[in-house]
Formats: structure tokens, sequence, C-alpha cells
């Protein structure tokens, strides 16, 4: 355990049946009176932005911005927090997944620190607190937690790579957890997005910054995957399903938010930026990989997340040297479930990966912040194994 | 009194660091390809607490890095919380991933290229610190392509401006 820790969590959240009712109280009580709205496209069509707008009333929104891609990039910030300062907004509301909430912190960043370039702002925990930009955040996936956590994850399309942000004073003042947010997600997406918390508790628990807070934040997110992940993909219409997926993600966040993740992100955010795979889909796809290369120094936290991945029961029936491995197999039966259910792919051969592109992966991956808190060390050769055996 | 005795140690260590930074430059294949990767003209400034001691460098094409003056604004700045923290990283105590784990400093820059200047200070501390040191702070050894005495040698006929 480490013999100093940090751990911050000042967002309020705001979760279950109704939450959204409330968001109009909470922005007068954070006193904003002309809100930019950010969205994205399909969440406008479908109807999960109306909901949201349909309950402000005495509150006008001073923009409304739908144009969000799925991968968020610098200059998409830059421009918002033009057209923020351009329409006299006063506060921030994200509606949408990781790509919408992450553009929102970036727009917050640049609002408070009085920027015009993201790329300004570039650091680890080193910018002032700056002015206030109120922020709501109403995630309508389960999966990224970014409204828990203080990072944010915007690409540079310039140099393909994803850049983070880390920095307290990005985190949403409030967070609402609805069940109506989530309730449209496909199967598929509920399953990638749900293997995403899961791996966000799964590395917060055992990388280098792990510490008790942020221990109990993670255990409590596997307990609620391990639970409701397959329900939600087969029945995705309940709302305490959406709603214990919707707390896990937000558990997770708050976990990794602290003590941040490993190699399996570090991996992943690389294959994002180099081979345009989904997010949660690498996620899904590296973490039994990721966990097998950590093992050898990991054993005794993946021996204690056996409990919380597979109950009671199977962990005290697996003698306590196996339990390590029992965690993995856990994971991997998983992922074969969600593949039966969904066909969310298990290799990077079916997520459409080109392997000759795997050096590159690789080399992004090294500098990619997640590394310097793995637990062991991430080498291009041991990236190239990894993506080699995730491969078919 | 304690605080100016690990300043001092900090600014001697730093000095270290720079010289055998240039030496393994010129004697190390991966701290080589590693800074040849760097921006042109990157500039990189090592803080080490509030009136501490300080390093600020420049890549270079010839010599990989050149020392600029303190006062300089880089494109990466690693400053250290307290001069205390430095002390435990330049005194072989944390590993820098230790004393990122535990918040010691923090970041102003493009973390995407400091992760190539923490690989570099990890390939160097397994040339300066003694085996048992390294081994106790680093995740692996990184190996040595040369001699850690011959480094602490050219160190010494190292240029250190």
């Amino acid at each position: 355990m480490a013999s100093y820790f940090e751990f911050t969590n000042p967002t309020k959240l705001c979760s279950g049946k109704g939450a959204v009712d409330n968001l109009e109280y909470e922005l007068e009580i954070l006193g904003v009176l002309h809100p930019m709205v950010l969205s994205d496209s399909v969440l406008e069509k479908i109807g999960t932005l109306g909901i949201v707008l349909d309950v402000l009333h005495a509150v006008q929104t001073g923009r409304i911005f739908t144009d969000i891609p799925r991968d968020s990039s610098v200059d998409v910030v830059n421009q918002i927090a033009k057209e923020y300062r351009e329409f006299g907004c006063d506060g921030l509301v994200a509606v949408g997944g990781g790509s919408v909430l992450d553009t929102a912190k970036g727009v917050r960043l640049l609002i408070s620190q009085d920027a015009d370039d993201l790329l300004e702002l570039m650091g680890c925990e080193c910018l002032p607190k700056g002015k206030h930009v109120p922020f709501v955040a109403l995630p309508t996936t389960a999966g990224t937690g970014s409204e828990a956590t203080p990072v944010a994850v915007i690409k540079n399309p310039a140099l393909h790579i994803k850049m983070e942000y880390i920095s307290q004073h990005i985190m949403p003042d409030v967070a609402m957890l609805d069940p109506r947010m989530t309730m449209t997600l496909p199967p598929r997406i509920t399953a990638s997005t749900g293997m995403d918390t899961l791996c966000h508790a799964i590395e917060a628990y055992s990388c280098m910054q792990k510490n008790p807070v942020s221990d109990a934040y993670a255990a409590a997110a596997v307990t609620l995957v391990r639970d409701n992940l397959v329900k939600a993909v087969r029945h995705g219409r309940s709302k305490e399903i959406r709603m214990a997926l919707a707390n896990a993600s937000y558990l997770a966040g708050a976990a990794f938010g602290n003590s941040m993740v490993g190699v399996v992100h570090a991996v992943g955010h690389a294959l994002g930026g180099v081979c345009h795979i989904p997010h949660g889909d690498a996620m899904n796809i590296l973490l039994p990989a990721g966990m097998i290369f950590n093992r050898k120094v990991c054993h005794d936290t993946y021996s204690e997340l056996l409990l919380y991945l597979a109950g009671p029961e199977v962990y005290q029936a697996t003698e306590p040297g196996k339990r390590a491995d029992q965690a993995i197999r856990e994971v991997i039966k998983l992922r074969r479930k969600l593949h039966e259910l969904t066909g969310l792919p298990q290799t990077l051969k079916e997520a459409g990966a080109d392997p000759a592109l795997f050096p590159q992966v690789a080399r992004t991956a090294l500098n990619d912040g997640a590394c310097i808190v793995n637990p062991r060390e991430v080498t291009f050769e041991a990236v190239m194994k990894i993506l080699e055996k995730c491969y078919e | 009194m304690k605080r100016e005795f690990m300043n001092q140690v900090n600014k001697v260590v730093l000095e270290v660091l720079y010289r055998s930074f240039r030496v393994l430059y010129r004697e190390d294949s991966r701290i080589r390809q590693e800074i040849e990767g760097w921006a042109k003209d990157l500039t990189l400034k090592l803080v080490c607490g509030p009136g501490g001691a300080a390093l600020a460098v420049r890549h270079d094409k010839t010599h990989g890095i050149v020392k600029l003056k303190r006062a300089q604004k880089a494109d990466i700045t690693m400053r250290f919380k307290s001069v205390e923290g430095a002390f435990q990283v330049l005194s072989g105590q944390k590993s820098v991933a230790d004393a990122y784990a535990a918040h010691l400093f923090f970041l102003e820059g493009d973390i995407f290229q400091t992760m190539s200047f923490v690989r570099c200070v990890e390939y160097l501390e397994g040339y300066l610190f003694p085996a048992f040191m390294s081994r106790r702070i680093l995740k692996e050894l990184p190996g040595k392509q040369i001699p850690a005495i011959q480094v602490y040698a050219l160190a010494l006929l190292e240029n250190g401006n």
C-alpha cells in the first residue's frame, strides 16, 4: 500500500430515477442562467437530449452544440470555447458519452484559464483553479466514468494521439445519473462500455496509485458489473439494472480518477488513435492479456479481486494460490458470454485492426501516461507481445 | 538546515544527471534513440521544489542536450512540490514512477513527450545508482551498455555548461 496517497472527489452525485428533473434546480444553485449544452447528433435524434432540454424552463440555454464527433479533438474544443464566449454562456451542461464529457472538460479548462488553445494548457495537476465555470455532466453511457474523473482524453489530430489532461479543476460540479439517459443503449454498446467500466475498476485496484479509498470504489464497481452487465445486455429496459451499471461506471471512474489506469488503457488509447478501435472494444479485448502481463506483480491484488469478480462462493472454493488465475478466467468467461450475446469482438482481428500497425501502436502506447503507474515496466517488446496475443 | 542540505544534494545530483545524460547520449543507443525522437529544440526543466535547485535543458542535435539558463520557460517542466520530495528521488529513495504515484511533482507540458524523458531518467538511474538501490526503486533493471564507472569518469570530464 502506498505510504502517501491523495483522493479527490468533489462532484455532487445525483443518482436514480428522476435525477434529470433536478437539473434546473442544480443550475440555479450554481448561478447558471444561460448554459451551453453540449451533446451529439445521435442523442439529439433519438430524443435523449430532448429529455434534458424539456426540464429547463426558467433557465434559457445560451447555445446548444451537438456537432461533437466520436473522438473529440483539440480543434473542436477550441471552437466550442470560442462559441461559449460569443453566446455569453455562463455554465456547461454535457449530455453524452466520454467524448462529449471530455470535450466539456476541455472547454471548462479553456474558459476558466482564459485561454484560446488547449495545447497551451497541457499538463498534469499543474493548473490553478482559475475562474469557476459551473459544469453539470449527464452521462449517456455507463462506461467512461468521465463524470467522476479529473482526466480528459482529447485527440490531437496532427499527431494521431489521444492526449491526457489531468486536473481536479475539470471535474464536474454535479453528475446526474438517470436511467432514462442509458435506456436506449443497444446491447452491444452496453457490453462494450460495461467492459470499459470493469477495466477501470480492475486497473484502479491494481495500479501503483491504488489506495484504501479507491479500492473501496473499485471493488463496489466490480461487484455491480458482475451482477448486472449480462442482465443489462439481455434486459436493457430495466431501470434498476441500468442504474446499477451507471453507478458502477461512476464508482469505477472515481476509483481510477485517483489511482489511475495501466497498460490496458495505454495500449487501448494507442489502438484508438492508430487503428480507430472503439475504446470499450479495445478494453474488452486487452483486459485479460493486460492482467496476464501484470500477474507476476499483481498476484495478491488479483486474488483479492476474485471475491468481487466471482462472489464469495467461488472465492471460498478456490485455493488461495489459484485465485489470481481464476480472477483472470472470470474476466475471460464474462467476455465470452458478451461475445455470444452481442458479437462484441474478442480479438483485434475481429475488431479489424491491421497488424502492420502494431509497432506504431506499441510506440504510441509507451508514451501514454498510464504506463508510468502500471505496476510492471511496460516495454516496446511487452506491448508487441500483448498485441500479438490479442490478435487471434 | 536539513532543507539546505537536501537542496545542496539536489543541486549536485542534477549536475551529475546532466553530465551523465550527455555522456549516455553518445554511449547508450537507447538514450540516443529516445532523445532523437524529441521535438526539435524541445526544452525541459526539472525544478526541485520552491526556491530549490533546477536544471533546464534543450534538445541539441550534436550533444543530445545542452544547458539553459534557469529562468527560461520550458516546453516541459517537471516541478517537485517540495525540496524534500525532490531529494527522495534524487537520492535514490524513490523512482520517478513512485514519485508520480505519490504526487511529489506536477507536470507542465505534454505528458506524451514527458514519458520519453522519464524512460531516459530510468536508464540513467540504472547507471548512477548501485544495483541494490536500482533494484529497490525500479520496476525492472534497465541494463547497461557500458560500465557505470565509465559513465562517472566521462561525466567528470564532461563540460558542465
